[in-house]
């Protein structure tokens, strides 16, 4: 199949920046909200070159920060009710509390292919533009807006 | 001031807690419908004198209790919270109450975290059979709840 316009420019700028992995190669850059993040990993499975990672800390000030309406956020409602000062410092998490992990991304090994944006349930993964000479990032922005990739 | 206002006085603060104070706590109680509400049932069914502090909630086993549950029940009035499940590797979901031991571990994280004492949350697992223990665990966290201050909300 032949290659867009697009995808040529993309190809010339893998061509230029030799062999390995860079941030954003393939596409996109991607943009992690934590406040969004329910730690459910999938982001994890889904990465194929292991940029992303799961902590055994979790630090309950990224929960105070989760948006209204949401389980993260009725959790830190109902925690700062009782709480008698702020947060002291990132707490470890027991083996089997999956879902309260933070996500370590390492940018060195991110390939930029979205695969942790598609597998997000909650929009914590999005997708930034990509510095590629030649490319309109505000057209490319609008044209993507509201897609998930 | 008269000793009855004095008592009126300091009772509110949560600091000293007076006779009448203590059983006014509310304690939840989780119970897995498999082991812990079967004893418990069977502790009433044998009429065993129980803390009035207890409030029971049956859920088809701890591993359905998430920390936005135990966090709610004491944000909306409760001076403790405790999960009551299956015996270590007799969970009849297999594995519901590990999860539960763990995330209770996380809970109790999260209040010492935010300065609350984590004795107010705690786990505990029993047979079917084993009625005496339901009672034991309940009279320990009454007295564990009874010995804190009462837990101050905004």
């Amino acid at each position: 199949m032949p290659l867009s316009a697009r995808g040529r420019r993309i190809a010339d700028e893998l061509v230029e920046a030799g062999p390995g992995v860079r941030p954003g190669v393939m596409g996109c850059e991607v943009v992690q909200h934590e406040e969004l993040c329910v730690g459910c990993g999938r982001c994890v499975a889904a990465c194929p070159t292991g940029a992303l990672s799961q902590d055994d800390w979790f630090d309950p000030a990224q929960l105070y920060a989760a948006p209204p309406g949401t389980g993260r956020g009725a959790l830190a409602a109902a925690l700062h009710r009782i709480a008698r000062h702020a947060p002291r410092g990132p707490i470890p998490v027991p083996e089997r509390c999956l879902t309260f992990r933070g996500i370590i991304f390492d940018a060195a090994r991110c390939a930029g292919c979205g695969a942790c944006i598609r597998a997000c349930p909650t929009g914590a993964v999005a997708a930034g533009p990509v510095p590629i000479a030649g490319i309109d990032h505000g057209a490319w922005a609008a044209a993507e807006a509201g897609s998930r990739l | 001031m008269s000793p009855v206002e004095a008592a009126a006085t300091v009772a509110p603060d949560g600091e000293v807690a007076a006779a009448t104070d203590v059983c006014e706590r509310k304690i939840v109680a989780f119970l897995c419908r498999e082991c812990a509400y079967s004893a418990a049932d069977a502790a009433g069914n044998a009429r065993t004198p129980l803390p009035t502090t207890i409030r029971t909630i049956l859920v088809p086993c701890t591993g359905r209790v998430s920390p936005l549950h135990v966090l709610t029940a004491l944000a909306e009035g409760a001076d403790g919270v405790y999960l009551a499940g299956c015996l270590e590797g007799q969970c009849h979901y297999r594995v519901g109450n590990l999860h539960a031991l763990d995330r209770v571990a996380f809970v109790k994280a999260l209040l010492d975290a935010v300065g609350v004492e984590p004795a107010r949350v705690a786990m505990f697992t029993m047979s079917a059979a084993d009625s005496p223990r339901f009672v034991r665990t309940a009279r320990s966290m009454h007295e564990t709840i009874a010995r804190l201050p009462r837990l101050r909300r905004s």
